[in-house]
């Protein structure tokens, strides 16, 4: 057994609804099937993205701990959501990456302590912007496999699922909603200032033969940074910098930090001779 | 306060320098296996779960817990661990930490796990919920989360009540080791995410900052690529790729570092004004 200090907040993502009015089930009915692309985030969570009325996407958790579906107010702003007296709201158009466009999805509007939290430290490796509950889920028979890269979603059509009861006052009690502010406090104090942006490796234009004895360029596209560089199909790629190639995951470790633009020394062996190039990273994929 | 979070950021740099613990993975076979939900009236369902025989205690199943939580009664009464951990509200827990456990053999209805991880902790929510409902159907003990149910195949269907498991060969590691581990690389956090397409497609896409229209424009193909094979043009709408929405230069090259060299995928482009569908096939290439 060891003994860890937690961050309390989250530990789940478990939420119950503050008293509401009964949450109307959706009559139009969406696409029958779907599979949904998702993406675990550092902090194990199940993230499909979203488009709301149109705008985004935006990145949502999977959690069968929520009533409902939560947005923060920047974003019911932001797509400039009608909220009732309540802190409720209704979708136009609620559509899920995978092709499945849930109609009159309602959502509550609250700024949750575990997002503001996990956002305030980049827990989760990227940006999450709201949690998908109950009154989508329910509406789906939904397959979750870590082994495949999609989720298997099925519309239940002939199911209207029952309608949330709220506890009490809600909220979460128990001086948890403190955590949002003591992890942005954390954060701070541990010099993190989360950057979600996105970085492509720079691009070579070369195809490659793995072989017993190393690896072989098998083509390179023409225009590509690996052709005006001079690698022509044939080549042994001996090394880039000083870091030696024997296989493909060599050449992927050694661009995996190269950006656009950075200009790289390859060591290649084309008739018995070796031949040092320097290639310049370019765009594309 | 202060003090507390200077515990508290000890607390995480001790925790990395653990060692992570081998987990045994479930023997697979093709049985799968159906568990019963009962849905509280707060919509959270609950399982019947045994811990090292003990039990069937009530567990929330959250697919938005990376932990699997149980609480200090129950844990003390299933032998999971000698002393109380976890403990009252939040000072309790950044002070007093939590004791993070493994379960000899956690069952949920027929569906046996060995050696799956958990915590000891009495997490508020949990108890407000439980208080809520004691009276008409019993307390609830804790959270089944990723560390359990990651390790299956999971169906829920909240129609038929019913949860189906059956076991993926997925390792779910080590939760609290690798998110402490993550949380170190302090520098990494603060910088942009480098990523990279995990084959070879031929193509380059681009978007201004003032285009916010769905998709991205192709503006360079390279001859014999595998773009260009798969009837990619310049100038043509990069919509989806693979049914990932590719509305971005980063979500792009997202979406072609899922996707592994040799797998034919489909690739949604607008093309005057047209809906068009290309399949794509990645080389082995960078």
């Amino acid at each position: 057994m060891r003994r860890v200090f937690l961050l309390a907040g989250l530990a789940a993502a478990l939420f119950i609804t503050p008293g509401f009015a009964a949450d109307p089930t959706p009559k139009d009915k969406p696409a029958a099937a779907a599979e949904v692309p998702y993406r675990l985030t550092d902090t194990k969570h199940v993230l499909v993205r979203v488009k709301l009325n149109g705008q985004g996407p935006f990145n949502f958790i999977l959690d069968t701990g929520a009533p409902a579906v939560f947005i923060p107010n920047k974003i019911a702003k932001k797509i400039g959501l009608k909220l009732d007296d309540k802190g409720w709201g209704e979708f136009d158009k609620f559509a899920i990456e995978g092709g499945l466009i849930v109609e009159k999805a309602r959502t509550r509007v609250e700024d949750l302590f575990q997002l503001e939290g996990m956002n305030g430290m980049g827990m989760a490796g990227v940006e999450l912007h709201g949690v998908i509950g109950y009154n989508v889920l329910a509406q789906f028979r939904i397959t979750y496999d870590f082994t495949a890269d999609k989720l298997q979603w099925v519309y239940l059509k002939d199911f209207e699922p029952p309608v949330v009861k709220p506890i009490g006052k809600g909220g979460s009690g128990g001086g948890l909603d403190m955590m949002g502010n003591v992890m942005k406090m954390m954060a701070g104090l541990m010099g993190v200032k989360p950057n979600f942006d996105i970085a492509p490796t720079g691009f070579l234009g070369l195809e490659y033969d793995e072989k017993k004895d190393g690896l072989y360029a098998k083509s390179v596209l023409k225009g590509s940074p690996a052709d005006k560089g001079g690698i022509v199909a044939g080549d042994k790629i001996e090394s880039i910098r000083t870091t030696s190639i024997d296989d493909a995951s060599d050449l992927k470790k050694a661009l995996a930090k190269a950006k656009v633009g950075d200009s790289l020394k390859f060591t290649v062996l084309r008739d018995k001779e070796s031949k040092i190039l320097t290639i310049e990273l370019g765009k594309g994929l | 306060m202060l003090r507390q979070l200077m515990i508290f950021a000890i607390g995480l740099g001790f925790v990395a320098t653990l060692r992570a613990e081998d987990k045994p993975v479930p023997k697979l076979d093709d049985k799968a296996i159906v568990v019963p939900i009962e849905l509280l009236p707060s919509r959270h369902f609950v399982v019947l779960v045994k811990l090292n025989d003990k039990g069937p205690y009530r567990l929330i199943l959250d697919t938005g817990a990376p932990l699997t939580i149980i609480n200090s009664k129950v844990a003390k009464e299933a032998g999971l661990t000698k002393k109380a951990g976890g403990g009252g509200g939040l000072l309790g827990m950044l002070a007093g930490g939590i004791d993070q456990i493994q379960v000899g053999k956690m069952q949920v209805g027929d569906v046996v796990s060995e050696k799956s991880g958990a915590v000891v902790m009495d997490h508020p929510t949990v108890q407000a919920i439980s208080d809520a409902f004691e009276k008409e159907s019993g307390p609830i003990a804790g959270i089944i989360g990723f560390p359990f149910f990651s390790r299956f195949a999971m169906t829920v269907d909240y129609q038929k009540k019913e949860v189906t498991f059956k076991p993926n060969g997925y390792k779910p590691g080590d939760y609290m080791q690798d998110l402490m581990a993550s949380m170190m690389k302090i520098e990494e956090k603060n910088k942009p995410r480098v990523v990279s397409p995990a084959g070879l497609w031929g193509f380059a896409v681009e978007k201004e900052k003032s285009d916010d229209a769905e998709g991205v424009t192709v503006k360079t193909v390279f001859a014999d690529g595998a773009a260009a094979k798969g009837g990619l043009k310049v100038g043509d709408r990069v919509l989806t790729i693979d049914g990932r929405w590719t509305d971005s230069l980063g979500d792009t090259i997202i979406a072609a570092s899922l996707i592994k060299p040799g797998k034919a995928v489909a690739v949604a482009v607008k093309r005057d004004g047209k809906d068009v569908k290309l399949t794509i096939t990645p080389t082995k290439g960078n």
